[in-house]
Protein backbone atom coordinates (compact mmCIF):
# COMPACT_ATOMS: atom_id res chain seq x y z
CA UNK A 1 0.00 0.00 0.00
CA UNK A 2 2.84 2.33 0.97
CA UNK A 3 4.56 1.62 -2.33
CA UNK A 4 1.34 2.51 -4.16
CA UNK A 5 1.23 5.80 -2.28
CA UNK A 6 4.93 6.47 -2.98
CA UNK A 7 4.40 5.63 -6.62
CA UNK A 8 1.43 7.92 -6.89
CA UNK A 9 3.29 10.73 -5.12
CA UNK A 10 6.20 10.41 -7.56
CA UNK A 11 3.90 10.37 -10.58
CA UNK A 12 1.81 13.25 -9.24
CA UNK A 13 4.91 15.45 -8.92
CA UNK A 14 6.12 14.42 -12.37
CA UNK A 15 2.81 15.10 -14.08
CA UNK A 16 2.48 18.53 -12.51
CA UNK A 17 6.04 19.39 -13.54
CA UNK A 18 7.50 19.57 -10.04
CA UNK A 19 10.44 17.33 -10.91
CA UNK A 20 13.36 18.03 -13.19
CA UNK A 21 13.47 16.65 -16.67
CA UNK A 22 16.38 14.38 -17.58
CA UNK A 23 17.48 13.02 -20.86
CA UNK A 24 16.82 9.33 -21.29
CA UNK A 25 19.79 7.38 -20.03
CA UNK A 26 21.08 4.14 -21.46
CA UNK A 27 20.21 2.34 -18.24
CA UNK A 28 18.35 -0.92 -18.88
CA UNK A 29 15.54 -2.27 -16.74
CA UNK A 30 16.01 -5.19 -14.36
CA UNK A 31 12.33 -5.72 -13.65
CA UNK A 32 10.04 -8.33 -15.29
CA UNK A 33 8.95 -5.46 -17.46
CA UNK A 34 12.11 -6.24 -19.44
CA UNK A 35 9.83 -8.76 -21.13
CA UNK A 36 8.65 -5.90 -23.24
CA UNK A 37 12.10 -5.48 -24.72
CA UNK A 38 10.78 -7.74 -27.44
CA UNK A 39 8.66 -5.60 -29.67
CA UNK A 40 5.23 -6.75 -30.80
CA UNK A 41 5.19 -8.95 -33.90
CA UNK A 42 3.06 -7.96 -36.83
CA UNK A 43 0.34 -10.59 -37.36
CA UNK A 44 0.45 -12.63 -40.57
CA UNK A 45 -2.51 -12.02 -42.87
CA UNK A 46 -5.29 -14.49 -42.09
CA UNK A 47 -3.53 -15.85 -39.00
CA UNK A 48 -4.64 -15.09 -35.43
CA UNK A 49 -3.04 -11.99 -33.93
CA UNK A 50 -0.10 -13.37 -31.90
CA UNK A 51 -0.23 -10.42 -29.53
CA UNK A 52 -3.82 -11.02 -28.45
CA UNK A 53 -5.50 -13.77 -26.44
CA UNK A 54 -8.99 -14.38 -25.12
CA UNK A 55 -10.58 -17.14 -23.11
CA UNK A 56 -11.31 -18.45 -19.65
CA UNK A 57 -8.67 -18.57 -16.92
CA UNK A 58 -8.29 -22.25 -16.03
CA UNK A 59 -5.18 -22.05 -13.88
CA UNK A 60 -2.90 -19.60 -12.15
CA UNK A 61 0.66 -20.18 -11.01
CA UNK A 62 1.74 -16.98 -9.28
CA UNK A 63 1.52 -14.43 -12.09
CA UNK A 64 1.39 -16.92 -14.97
CA UNK A 65 -2.17 -17.57 -16.16
CA UNK A 66 -3.38 -20.57 -18.10
CA UNK A 67 -6.18 -19.59 -20.42
CA UNK A 68 -8.41 -21.76 -22.58
CA UNK A 69 -9.54 -19.81 -25.65
CA UNK A 70 -13.09 -20.06 -26.91
CA UNK A 71 -11.65 -21.53 -30.12
CA UNK A 72 -9.98 -24.28 -28.06
CA UNK A 73 -6.48 -22.80 -28.16
CA UNK A 74 -4.50 -22.73 -24.93
CA UNK A 75 -2.61 -19.62 -23.92
CA UNK A 76 -0.06 -18.84 -21.24
CA UNK A 77 -0.21 -15.26 -20.10
CA UNK A 78 2.36 -13.58 -17.91
CA UNK A 79 1.18 -10.70 -15.76
CA UNK A 80 3.77 -8.20 -14.59
CA UNK A 81 3.87 -5.14 -12.38
CA UNK A 82 3.25 -2.95 -15.39
CA UNK A 83 0.26 -4.88 -16.79
CA UNK A 84 -2.94 -2.86 -16.70
CA UNK A 85 -5.78 -4.96 -15.26
CA UNK A 86 -9.41 -3.98 -15.78
CA UNK A 87 -12.09 -5.69 -13.74
CA UNK A 88 -14.97 -3.24 -13.71
CA UNK A 89 -12.32 -0.63 -12.89
CA UNK A 90 -8.52 -0.50 -13.12
CA UNK A 91 -7.30 -2.90 -10.44
CA UNK A 92 -4.34 -5.04 -9.39
CA UNK A 93 -3.01 -8.29 -10.88
CA UNK A 94 -4.14 -10.41 -7.89
CA UNK A 95 -7.74 -9.87 -9.10
CA UNK A 96 -7.24 -12.27 -12.06
CA UNK A 97 -8.92 -15.43 -10.76
CA UNK A 98 -9.67 -18.91 -12.07
CA UNK A 99 -13.03 -18.85 -13.83
CA UNK A 100 -12.69 -15.26 -15.03
CA UNK A 101 -13.10 -14.50 -18.72
CA UNK A 102 -10.14 -12.61 -20.15
CA UNK A 103 -8.97 -10.49 -23.04
CA UNK A 104 -5.24 -9.81 -23.11
CA UNK A 105 -3.00 -7.77 -25.35
CA UNK A 106 0.75 -7.80 -25.10
CA UNK A 107 3.89 -9.19 -26.62
CA UNK A 108 4.33 -12.84 -27.59
CA UNK A 109 7.68 -14.02 -26.21
CA UNK A 110 9.85 -16.58 -28.05
CA UNK A 111 8.82 -19.25 -25.48
CA UNK A 112 5.15 -18.85 -26.48
CA UNK A 113 4.11 -16.94 -23.36
CA UNK A 114 2.15 -13.75 -23.94
CA UNK A 115 3.62 -11.00 -21.76
CA UNK A 116 0.45 -9.02 -21.12
CA UNK A 117 0.45 -5.26 -21.34
CA UNK A 118 -3.31 -4.92 -20.92
CA UNK A 119 -5.81 -7.41 -19.49
CA UNK A 120 -9.56 -6.98 -19.33
CA UNK A 121 -11.38 -9.43 -17.04
CA UNK A 122 -15.00 -10.47 -17.60
CA UNK A 123 -15.57 -7.42 -19.79
CA UNK A 124 -18.85 -7.35 -21.72
CA UNK A 125 -20.24 -4.92 -24.26
CA UNK A 126 -23.97 -5.44 -24.69
CA UNK A 127 -26.81 -3.88 -26.64
CA UNK A 128 -29.78 -4.24 -24.34
CA UNK A 129 -33.24 -2.91 -23.58
CA UNK A 130 -33.98 -1.60 -20.10
CA UNK A 131 -36.87 -3.76 -18.86
CA UNK A 132 -37.19 -2.21 -15.45
CA UNK A 133 -35.22 -0.11 -12.98
CA UNK A 134 -34.75 -0.80 -9.29
CA UNK A 135 -32.68 0.80 -6.53
CA UNK A 136 -29.89 -1.73 -6.93
CA UNK A 137 -29.73 -1.95 -10.70
CA UNK A 138 -31.36 -2.50 -14.05
CA UNK A 139 -33.24 -5.50 -15.43
CA UNK A 140 -31.97 -5.80 -18.98
CA UNK A 141 -33.20 -7.72 -22.00
CA UNK A 142 -30.46 -8.90 -24.35
CA UNK A 143 -32.31 -10.37 -27.37
CA UNK A 144 -34.67 -12.26 -25.08
CA UNK A 145 -32.06 -13.16 -22.48
CA UNK A 146 -32.64 -11.57 -19.09
CA UNK A 147 -29.63 -9.95 -17.46
CA UNK A 148 -29.44 -8.03 -14.21
CA UNK A 149 -27.06 -5.09 -14.27
CA UNK A 150 -25.85 -4.08 -10.81
CA UNK A 151 -25.24 -0.40 -10.19
CA UNK A 152 -21.98 0.10 -8.27
CA UNK A 153 -21.72 3.33 -6.36
CA UNK A 154 -18.70 5.36 -7.38
CA UNK A 155 -18.16 3.28 -10.53
CA UNK A 156 -21.32 3.09 -12.62
CA UNK A 157 -21.70 6.06 -14.92
CA UNK A 158 -23.94 7.01 -17.81
CA UNK A 159 -23.15 8.90 -20.99
CA UNK A 160 -26.25 10.52 -22.49
CA UNK A 161 -26.35 11.49 -26.16
CA UNK A 162 -22.58 11.25 -26.53
CA UNK A 163 -21.83 13.78 -23.77
CA UNK A 164 -19.17 13.04 -21.10
CA UNK A 165 -20.18 10.35 -18.61
CA UNK A 166 -21.78 11.41 -15.34
CA UNK A 167 -22.70 9.46 -12.22
CA UNK A 168 -26.35 10.57 -12.38
CA UNK A 169 -28.39 7.59 -13.60
CA UNK A 170 -31.78 9.19 -13.10
CA UNK A 171 -32.18 10.01 -16.80
CA UNK A 172 -32.36 6.32 -17.76
CA UNK A 173 -35.75 5.28 -19.06
CA UNK A 174 -37.61 1.97 -19.11
CA UNK A 175 -38.08 0.50 -22.58
CA UNK A 176 -35.04 2.27 -24.09
CA UNK A 177 -32.20 0.53 -25.87
CA UNK A 178 -28.77 1.26 -24.41
CA UNK A 179 -25.22 0.03 -24.77
CA UNK A 180 -23.64 -1.28 -21.59
CA UNK A 181 -19.97 -1.84 -20.82
CA UNK A 182 -19.59 -3.91 -17.70
CA UNK A 183 -18.04 -6.85 -15.92
CA UNK A 184 -19.80 -10.19 -16.06
CA UNK A 185 -20.18 -12.10 -12.80
CA UNK A 186 -18.92 -15.57 -13.82
CA UNK A 187 -21.49 -18.35 -13.70
CA UNK A 188 -24.48 -15.98 -13.48
CA UNK A 189 -26.59 -13.85 -15.78
CA UNK A 190 -25.59 -10.75 -13.83
CA UNK A 191 -23.15 -7.99 -14.65
CA UNK A 192 -21.74 -5.01 -12.81
CA UNK A 193 -22.20 -1.91 -14.90
CA UNK A 194 -19.24 0.35 -15.69
CA UNK A 195 -20.74 2.69 -18.27
CA UNK A 196 -24.14 2.94 -19.93
CA UNK A 197 -24.41 4.75 -23.26
CA UNK A 198 -27.95 6.04 -23.71
CA UNK A 199 -29.74 8.23 -26.22
CA UNK A 200 -32.54 10.28 -24.72
CA UNK B 1 -76.97 -22.85 -12.49
CA UNK B 2 -74.42 -20.01 -12.41
CA UNK B 3 -71.56 -22.54 -12.61
CA UNK B 4 -73.19 -23.96 -15.73
CA UNK B 5 -73.36 -20.50 -17.26
CA UNK B 6 -69.71 -19.82 -16.43
CA UNK B 7 -68.78 -23.10 -18.09
CA UNK B 8 -70.93 -22.23 -21.10
CA UNK B 9 -69.22 -18.84 -21.51
CA UNK B 10 -65.71 -20.34 -21.82
CA UNK B 11 -65.79 -21.19 -25.55
CA UNK B 12 -66.14 -17.45 -26.33
CA UNK B 13 -62.85 -16.68 -24.58
CA UNK B 14 -61.07 -19.76 -25.99
CA UNK B 15 -62.33 -18.91 -29.48
CA UNK B 16 -61.09 -15.31 -29.32
CA UNK B 17 -57.75 -16.41 -27.89
CA UNK B 18 -57.26 -19.00 -30.64
CA UNK B 19 -58.20 -16.44 -33.32
CA UNK B 20 -55.50 -14.12 -32.00
CA UNK B 21 -52.82 -16.84 -31.83
CA UNK B 22 -53.75 -18.24 -35.26
CA UNK B 23 -53.48 -14.78 -36.80
CA UNK B 24 -49.95 -14.46 -35.39
CA UNK B 25 -48.95 -17.79 -36.89
CA UNK B 26 -50.53 -17.26 -40.32
CA UNK B 27 -49.30 -13.65 -40.68
CA UNK B 28 -45.69 -14.43 -39.66
CA UNK B 29 -44.96 -18.04 -40.67
CA UNK B 30 -41.21 -17.25 -40.74
CA UNK B 31 -41.35 -17.14 -36.95
CA UNK B 32 -41.35 -20.95 -37.08
CA UNK B 33 -37.55 -20.86 -37.42
CA UNK B 34 -37.16 -19.31 -33.98
CA UNK B 35 -39.29 -21.96 -32.26
CA UNK B 36 -38.47 -25.52 -31.23
CA UNK B 37 -40.32 -26.87 -34.31
CA UNK B 38 -37.20 -27.27 -36.54
CA UNK B 39 -35.75 -29.53 -33.83
CA UNK B 40 -39.03 -31.43 -33.36
CA UNK B 41 -40.20 -31.99 -36.96
CA UNK B 42 -37.12 -31.06 -39.02
CA UNK B 43 -35.98 -27.84 -40.68
CA UNK B 44 -38.04 -28.28 -43.85
CA UNK B 45 -41.30 -29.17 -42.16
CA UNK B 46 -41.16 -26.49 -39.45
CA UNK B 47 -42.85 -23.75 -41.49
CA UNK B 48 -45.67 -25.93 -42.91
CA UNK B 49 -46.25 -27.42 -39.45
CA UNK B 50 -46.41 -23.93 -37.91
CA UNK B 51 -48.89 -22.81 -40.57
CA UNK B 52 -50.95 -25.99 -40.12
CA UNK B 53 -51.27 -25.32 -36.38
CA UNK B 54 -52.43 -21.81 -37.23
CA UNK B 55 -55.10 -23.16 -39.59
CA UNK B 56 -56.27 -25.72 -36.97
CA UNK B 57 -56.47 -22.95 -34.37
CA UNK B 58 -58.45 -20.68 -36.72
CA UNK B 59 -60.89 -23.46 -37.71
CA UNK B 60 -61.41 -24.48 -34.09
CA UNK B 61 -61.87 -20.85 -33.05
CA UNK B 62 -64.58 -20.29 -35.67
CA UNK B 63 -66.30 -23.54 -34.67
CA UNK B 64 -66.27 -22.53 -31.00
CA UNK B 65 -67.57 -19.04 -31.71
CA UNK B 66 -70.39 -20.05 -34.04
CA UNK B 67 -73.45 -22.21 -33.29
CA UNK B 68 -74.16 -25.03 -32.73
CA UNK B 69 -72.26 -25.86 -29.53
CA UNK B 70 -70.72 -29.29 -29.87
CA UNK B 71 -68.86 -31.09 -27.11
CA UNK B 72 -66.39 -32.30 -29.76
CA UNK B 73 -65.21 -28.69 -30.32
CA UNK B 74 -64.46 -28.21 -26.63
CA UNK B 75 -62.84 -31.64 -26.47
CA UNK B 76 -60.59 -30.62 -29.37
CA UNK B 77 -59.71 -27.37 -27.58
CA UNK B 78 -58.77 -29.35 -24.44
CA UNK B 79 -56.56 -31.65 -26.50
CA UNK B 80 -54.97 -28.63 -28.21
CA UNK B 81 -54.29 -27.02 -24.80
CA UNK B 82 -52.68 -30.22 -23.54
CA UNK B 83 -50.65 -30.46 -26.74
CA UNK B 84 -49.41 -26.88 -26.37
CA UNK B 85 -48.44 -27.49 -22.73
CA UNK B 86 -46.47 -30.62 -23.64
CA UNK B 87 -44.79 -28.89 -26.59
CA UNK B 88 -43.77 -25.85 -24.50
CA UNK B 89 -42.29 -28.03 -21.75
CA UNK B 90 -40.39 -29.95 -24.46
CA UNK B 91 -39.15 -26.65 -25.95
CA UNK B 92 -38.01 -25.29 -22.58
CA UNK B 93 -36.08 -28.47 -21.78
CA UNK B 94 -34.64 -29.38 -25.21
CA UNK B 95 -34.25 -26.01 -26.97
CA UNK B 96 -34.15 -23.45 -24.12
CA UNK B 97 -33.28 -20.55 -26.44
CA UNK B 98 -36.30 -21.20 -28.71
CA UNK B 99 -39.12 -18.68 -28.70
CA UNK B 100 -42.67 -19.74 -27.93
CA UNK B 101 -44.08 -18.84 -31.33
CA UNK B 102 -47.48 -18.90 -29.64
CA UNK B 103 -48.88 -15.63 -30.93
CA UNK B 104 -46.55 -14.38 -33.61
CA UNK B 105 -43.48 -12.19 -33.25
CA UNK B 106 -41.64 -12.60 -29.99
CA UNK B 107 -37.93 -13.22 -29.51
CA UNK B 108 -38.40 -14.19 -25.88
CA UNK B 109 -37.55 -17.78 -24.97
CA UNK B 110 -40.31 -20.04 -23.61
CA UNK B 111 -40.91 -19.10 -19.98
CA UNK B 112 -43.13 -20.30 -17.18
CA UNK B 113 -45.73 -17.69 -18.14
CA UNK B 114 -46.22 -19.24 -21.59
CA UNK B 115 -46.56 -22.70 -20.03
CA UNK B 116 -48.97 -21.24 -17.45
CA UNK B 117 -51.05 -19.75 -20.28
CA UNK B 118 -51.26 -23.13 -22.04
CA UNK B 119 -52.32 -24.75 -18.76
CA UNK B 120 -54.99 -22.06 -18.24
CA UNK B 121 -56.26 -22.69 -21.78
CA UNK B 122 -56.50 -26.41 -21.00
CA UNK B 123 -58.30 -25.71 -17.71
CA UNK B 124 -60.88 -23.35 -19.25
CA UNK B 125 -61.55 -25.88 -22.03
CA UNK B 126 -61.94 -28.63 -19.42
CA UNK B 127 -64.46 -26.46 -17.53
CA UNK B 128 -66.40 -25.93 -20.76
CA UNK B 129 -66.70 -29.72 -21.13
CA UNK B 130 -69.15 -29.75 -18.21
CA UNK B 131 -71.94 -28.10 -20.22
CA UNK B 132 -73.59 -28.44 -23.59
CA UNK B 133 -74.94 -24.88 -23.71
CA UNK B 134 -73.59 -22.33 -26.16
CA UNK B 135 -71.75 -19.19 -24.94
CA UNK B 136 -74.60 -17.01 -26.29
CA UNK B 137 -76.83 -18.40 -23.56
CA UNK B 138 -74.38 -17.71 -20.71
CA UNK B 139 -75.99 -14.38 -19.69
CA UNK B 140 -74.25 -12.32 -16.95
CA UNK B 141 -71.67 -15.10 -16.43
CA UNK B 142 -69.97 -13.71 -19.54
CA UNK B 143 -68.53 -10.94 -17.34
CA UNK B 144 -66.38 -13.56 -15.59
CA UNK B 145 -64.48 -13.71 -18.86
CA UNK B 146 -63.10 -10.21 -18.26
CA UNK B 147 -61.14 -11.50 -15.25
CA UNK B 148 -60.03 -14.57 -17.19
CA UNK B 149 -58.95 -12.42 -20.14
CA UNK B 150 -56.90 -10.29 -17.72
CA UNK B 151 -55.19 -13.48 -16.51
CA UNK B 152 -54.41 -14.48 -20.11
CA UNK B 153 -53.01 -11.00 -20.82
CA UNK B 154 -50.86 -11.17 -17.68
CA UNK B 155 -49.49 -14.53 -18.84
CA UNK B 156 -48.71 -13.29 -22.37
CA UNK B 157 -45.13 -11.94 -22.72
CA UNK B 158 -46.09 -10.73 -26.23
CA UNK B 159 -48.44 -8.15 -24.69
CA UNK B 160 -46.06 -6.80 -22.00
CA UNK B 161 -45.18 -3.75 -24.07
CA UNK B 162 -48.82 -2.65 -24.09
CA UNK B 163 -49.37 -2.66 -20.33
CA UNK B 164 -46.35 -3.75 -18.27
CA UNK B 165 -43.79 -1.43 -19.87
CA UNK B 166 -46.06 1.67 -19.66
CA UNK B 167 -46.75 0.83 -15.99
CA UNK B 168 -43.03 0.56 -15.23
CA UNK B 169 -42.38 3.80 -17.15
CA UNK B 170 -45.02 5.55 -15.09
CA UNK B 171 -43.51 4.25 -11.86
CA UNK B 172 -40.02 5.45 -12.84
CA UNK B 173 -41.42 8.82 -13.87
CA UNK B 174 -43.17 9.28 -10.53
CA UNK B 175 -40.13 8.29 -8.47
CA UNK B 176 -36.89 7.26 -10.19
CA UNK B 177 -35.23 4.48 -8.17
CA UNK B 178 -31.76 5.76 -9.13
CA UNK B 179 -32.48 9.43 -8.38
CA UNK B 180 -29.82 9.48 -5.64
CA UNK B 181 -26.91 8.44 -7.81
CA UNK B 182 -25.74 11.91 -8.83
CA UNK B 183 -22.46 12.82 -7.11
CA UNK B 184 -19.59 15.24 -7.60
CA UNK B 185 -17.10 12.41 -8.29
CA UNK B 186 -16.05 12.43 -11.94
CA UNK B 187 -16.49 8.98 -13.53
CA UNK B 188 -13.30 7.46 -14.96
CA UNK B 189 -15.01 7.22 -18.38
CA UNK B 190 -15.32 11.03 -18.43
CA UNK B 191 -11.65 11.46 -17.45
CA UNK B 192 -10.51 9.02 -20.14
CA UNK B 193 -12.50 10.94 -22.72
CA UNK B 194 -10.84 14.20 -21.70
CA UNK B 195 -7.42 12.57 -21.83
CA UNK B 196 -8.00 11.12 -25.29
CA UNK B 197 -9.20 14.46 -26.67
CA UNK B 198 -6.24 16.39 -25.20
CA UNK B 199 -3.11 17.62 -27.06
CA UNK B 200 -1.07 15.93 -24.30
CA UNK B 201 -2.45 12.54 -25.32
CA UNK B 202 -1.68 13.17 -28.97
CA UNK B 203 1.91 13.98 -27.98
CA UNK B 204 2.49 10.63 -26.29
CA UNK B 205 -0.05 8.26 -27.83
CA UNK B 206 2.67 6.43 -29.75
CA UNK B 207 4.45 5.65 -26.48
CA UNK B 208 1.47 4.14 -24.64
CA UNK B 209 1.39 0.35 -24.33
CA UNK B 210 -1.46 -0.43 -21.91
CA UNK B 211 -4.94 0.56 -20.83
CA UNK B 212 -5.38 2.64 -17.64
CA UNK B 213 -3.19 1.11 -14.94
CA UNK B 214 -4.10 3.30 -12.00
CA UNK B 215 -5.99 6.48 -11.25
CA UNK B 216 -6.32 8.72 -8.22
CA UNK B 217 -7.50 12.16 -7.18
CA UNK B 218 -5.39 14.80 -5.48
CA UNK B 219 -6.63 18.29 -4.76
CA UNK B 220 -7.89 19.80 -8.02
CA UNK B 221 -6.52 17.08 -10.25
CA UNK B 222 -7.19 13.54 -11.31
CA UNK B 223 -4.16 11.46 -12.29
CA UNK B 224 -4.28 8.56 -14.73
CA UNK B 225 -1.28 6.33 -15.42
CA UNK B 226 -0.49 4.04 -18.36
CA UNK B 227 2.41 1.75 -19.12
CA UNK B 228 4.58 3.28 -21.83
CA UNK B 229 7.81 2.65 -23.69
CA UNK B 230 10.30 5.43 -24.08
CA UNK B 231 13.61 5.17 -25.85
CA UNK B 232 13.52 1.37 -25.79
CA UNK B 233 12.68 0.92 -22.11
CA UNK B 234 9.62 0.55 -19.96
CA UNK B 235 8.21 3.72 -18.47
CA UNK B 236 4.99 5.14 -17.06
CA UNK B 237 2.96 7.88 -18.70
CA UNK B 238 0.98 9.87 -16.18
CA UNK B 239 -1.67 12.38 -17.14
CA UNK B 240 -2.86 15.15 -14.86
CA UNK B 241 -6.46 16.07 -15.65
CA UNK B 242 -7.76 19.23 -13.95
CA UNK B 243 -11.20 19.10 -12.37
CA UNK B 244 -11.83 22.61 -13.70
CA UNK B 245 -11.67 23.75 -17.31
CA UNK B 246 -9.21 26.57 -16.61
CA UNK B 247 -6.16 24.32 -16.89
CA UNK B 248 -5.21 21.95 -19.68
CA UNK B 249 -4.37 18.25 -19.43
CA UNK B 250 -0.67 17.62 -18.70
CA UNK B 251 1.45 14.54 -19.20
CA UNK B 252 4.84 13.24 -18.12
CA UNK B 253 6.68 10.04 -19.03
CA UNK B 254 8.47 8.74 -15.95
CA UNK B 255 11.03 6.03 -15.28
CA UNK B 256 9.67 4.63 -12.03
CA UNK B 257 12.84 2.79 -11.05
CA UNK B 258 14.97 5.92 -11.08
CA UNK B 259 12.19 8.40 -10.45
CA UNK B 260 13.34 10.45 -13.40
CA UNK B 261 11.00 12.27 -15.73
CA UNK B 262 12.00 11.26 -19.23
CA UNK B 263 9.67 13.32 -21.33
CA UNK B 264 7.23 16.15 -20.77
CA UNK B 265 5.74 17.93 -23.79
CA UNK B 266 5.69 21.24 -21.94
CA UNK B 267 5.49 23.55 -24.91
CA UNK B 268 2.55 21.64 -26.28
CA UNK B 269 0.54 21.83 -23.07
CA UNK B 270 1.35 25.54 -22.73
CA UNK B 271 0.27 26.19 -26.30
CA UNK B 272 -3.09 24.59 -25.69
Amino acid sequence: MTSTMDRRALLTRAALGATGLVAASAMGSLAPEAAFATSAQAPDPGAPDPNFAEGLITGRNQDLLQVKGSDGRLHKIQLTGVTSIWKLRPTTIDQAMIGDGLYARGVKLPNGVLAAESVWLNIVNLDVMINSISRTGLNLDHFGQKIFGHVQEGVTAAAYNGTPAISDLSLLKVGRHVQVIGAWRPGTSEIDIATIYAAN
Amino acid sequence: MFAQQVAAAQPLLIGLLLLWTSYGKLANPEEAEKTALPKLVGEKRAKPAYRAIGIIEAALALALLSPPAWTAEVLAATALGLGFTGYLIYAKVVVPEASCGCAGKSAKPVGYRSIGRALLLTATAAVALTTTQGWWSAGPATFILIAEAAAFIALSPELDRYWLLPLRRLRVRLSHPLAGTASTTVPLAATERRVILSPAYRAVTGLLRSDVRDYWDEEDWRFVSYTARYDGRSATAVFAVPHSDSESVRVAVVDETSGQTLYRPALLSMAS
